[in-house]
């Protein structure tokens, strides 16, 4: 007689089953926190609203095709990505000399105090923040008054605040210790004796730092580039605040719709920028590895 | 050093916490049966502006008659409508203005009520007790509270000759020194005044066009748009802004903050402006407390105090005679408190028609 299922895989049917367990409440956190608000806001961006402003299960793709028939839209997304690129690439530029320091030439203590100091910011709130770079930047602002005080300009300059430069310098601000961690994580598991030896064998300063070095902090170098980008395709509130009138990003124009409950075509725009996150994130997935930032033994 | 983690198996720990989470239930089933009896003593939840009480207003009425609030701030009237349609009945008193109140009530959100069945209502000025907008034949829909014209405040040092229109809002001599609300919606209704529209909320599309048209010259002025209120002021403070817009009193707000001399003017072409009112949620939770409250909190000797506090009229007549009395007449006087009936001559804040259409002529001016 034959046994119509192996006795040996039973076990390891429960097994697997027994193991999948610690996966659960992951599941539910992305299925409650992730995947059932995305599909609420798939749907919603495919009803309408109409003019009593209740949204109307009415199956369109207007929303969408608003987005991609007016300049408007098309241009500030790609205003926000060139400004979330910029800010990035001048976020990676400053954090990784300043990690490389840090771990290299910087005792343990000192390394402490000095990452303390970078996450101390967060401590306050991120309005205060951007309310303070106001006062910094604005017409009356510090700037003004020092560039003033050492002669550099006769009169307050309109130039430092309420436009795109603004906007880049704040985010550069906000954004920065997401860089620095990120690499300064990355850095840290590195051996620096490979420089030495790469030198040693003949390659120049610049060969060793593209050909040892960063390849083995791409990771984090990728990380760092994905929790700089990513969240500035939603920032609101940096534009508003030391934009004026000229600075705003994609989101500035979605929270209008938000504002007005116009929530169908708020999620249909705001279904875009996610998407296309979804599509930068499965690119380098790969190269992802939060435990790049969050794991230090 | 406990290790009593060590000693926890994920049984014992799924144990404890399903333990842990049905007293927390329970916990909250009996608190909402307790908050669902009916009684005239306890805590109602009321989403507001923080200029509609203040502080020891609340502490004298909790102290006096045992009823207490439960704040939360209200950012806009489409935010309230829109939480109100989320949680309803969690909320009991929700302020809105003018035409929000009346949407809220077709929504099927708020409840009439015989508002002379108040004592206190009969402080109120007698226009106040009869806007058509809030009247229908189940009784009234909010107890009127306060009401501003929105008006433009500007520096007489930057900006001369004196200005009597929406038009100096689009002169290029004002290059990036002016500041506007973040309200999209206002701020297109702004321009279609400017644009002699009649109906600013319910526009059609060659209004729209017009509206747009004049959005278009004002963009290059706008420095920035104001989150708050003090956002103007400060603007206004620090001589980086020349013009804004405002509600009644921005030029004692600017004062005060140490600013130079400010003059505000209600614009030839005509204004938007909002009155708004506490509205009864249907079904709150703590319904029964909310007439008694409002009987105490809309008091004349409270509501002349919010005035000096927060400087804009109230459609209580009781508390400007109050005010007269306290020598504060030239202030009440100048902010109009004594001409309620100016409320008629302005065009109400409220959703329209054209809402969706004003958000999207907005973001086409002002995106990249």
């Amino acid at each position: 007689m034959v046994d119509p299922i192996p006795a040996s895989h039973q076990p390891r049917a429960r097994s697997n089953l027994t193991r999948g367990w610690p996966f659960l409440p992951a599941g539910v956190v992305l299925l409650v926190l992730f995947l059932l608000p995305m599909t609420v806001m798939v749907a919603f961006s495919l009803w309408r609203t109409n003019s009593d402003l209740d949204v109307v299960p009415d199956w369109t793709l207007d929303n969408y095709i608003y987005f991609f028939s007016e300049g408007t839209y098309v241009r500030t997304f790609l205003k926000t990505l060139i400004m979330a690129a910029a800010v990035t690439a001048a976020g990676i530029a400053t954090a990784l000399p300043f990690a490389y320091f840090l771990v290299r030439y910087v005792g343990q203590r000192w390394q402490r105090i000095v990452l303390l100091a970078v996450i101390v910011p967060f401590w306050t709130s991120y309005l205060l923040r951007a309310y303070a770079w106001q006062a910094i930047l604005g017409e009356k602002g510090a700037l003004n008054q020092f560039l003033m005080g050492i002669g550099l300009i006769d009169e307050p300059s309109r130039l430092f605040v309420y436009n795109d430069l603004s906007v880049w310098l704040v985010l550069l601000y906000v954004y920065f210790p997401f860089a620095a961690l990120a690499l300064y994580t990355a850095l840290e598991k590195f051996d620096f004796n490979q420089l030495n030896a790469a030198q040693d064998l003949g390659a120049r300063p610049d060969q060793a730092f593209r050909r040892i070095l960063l390849p083995q902090i791409r990771p984090g170098v990728i990380t760092a580039c994905i929790f700089v980008f990513v969240p500035i395709l939603g920032e609101f509130l940096t534009p508003t605040l030391v934009g004026g009138a000229q600075g705003a990003l994609i989101a500035n124009l979605i929270i209008n719709f938000f504002r007005g409950l116009q929530y169908t075509t708020m999620a249909a725009f705001s279904f875009v920028i996610a998407g296309f996150v979804i599509v930068v994130l499965v690119i380098f997935r790969r190269y992802l590895r939060v435990e790049d930032v969050v794991a230090r033994g | 050093m406990n290790d009593w983690y060590r000693d926890v198996s994920r049984r014992r720990f799924l144990q404890v916490s399903a333990v842990a989470g049905a007293a927390v239930a329970l916990g909250g089933v009996a608190a909402a049966c307790t908050t669902g009896a009916s009684k005239k003593t306890g805590t109602f939840n009321w989403m507001t502006w923080s200029d509609h009480y203040y502080d020891t207003q609340l502490d004298e009425i909790k102290k006096a008659a045992d009823i207490g609030t439960n704040i939360s701030e209200l950012a806009d009237n489409a935010e309230g409508f829109a939480k109100l349609k989320e949680v309803t009945g969690q909320l009991d008193m929700l302020s809105g203005d003018a035409l929000w109140v009346p949407k809220n009530f077709d929504e099927g959100l708020v409840e009439a009520f015989d508002i002379n069945s108040l004592a206190v209502s009969k402080q109120l000025y007698s226009i106040a007790r009869e806007f058509e907008i809030w009247t229908k034949p189940a009784g009234y829909l909010g107890y009127p509270f306060g009401w501003s014209p929105i008006q433009i405040a500007y520096n007489p040092k930057f900006v001369s000759p004196a200005p009597d229109s929406w038009e100096v809002l689009l002169d290029p001599k004002y290059k990036g020194r002016i500041v506007v609300e973040n309200q999209p919606v206002e701020v297109v209704a702004y321009m279609a005044k400017l644009a002699g529209i009649k109906d600013p909320y319910n526009m059609t599309d060659a209004e729209l066009a017009q509206a747009k048209e004049a959005l278009l010259r004002l963009k290059p002025n706008i420095l920035k748009f104001a989150q708050q209120n003090t956002d103007t002021v400060a603007a206004l403070v620090s001589e980086e802004a020349w013009l804004a817009t405002s509600n009644l009193g921005a030029e004692d707000r600017v004062k005060d903050a140490g600013g130079s001399d400010v003059v505000t003017f209600i614009p030839k072409e005509g204004t938007i402006g909002w009155m708004d009112a506490e509205m009864i949620v249907k079904g709150g939770k703590n319904h029964d407390l909310i007439m008694p409250f409002l009987e105490l909190a809309e008091q004349k000797e409270y509501i002349a105090e919010n005035f000096i506090r927060y400087g804009r009229p109230l459609f209580n007549e009781g508390a400007y005679k109050i005010l007269v009395d306290k020598g504060e007449q030239e202030r009440a006087d100048r902010y109009l408190y004594n001409k309620p009936e100016t409320v008629l001559t302005m065009t109400l804040k409220g959703p329209g028609v054209s809402t969706d259409a004003a958000i999207r002529v907005f973001n086409e001016v002002f995106g990249a």
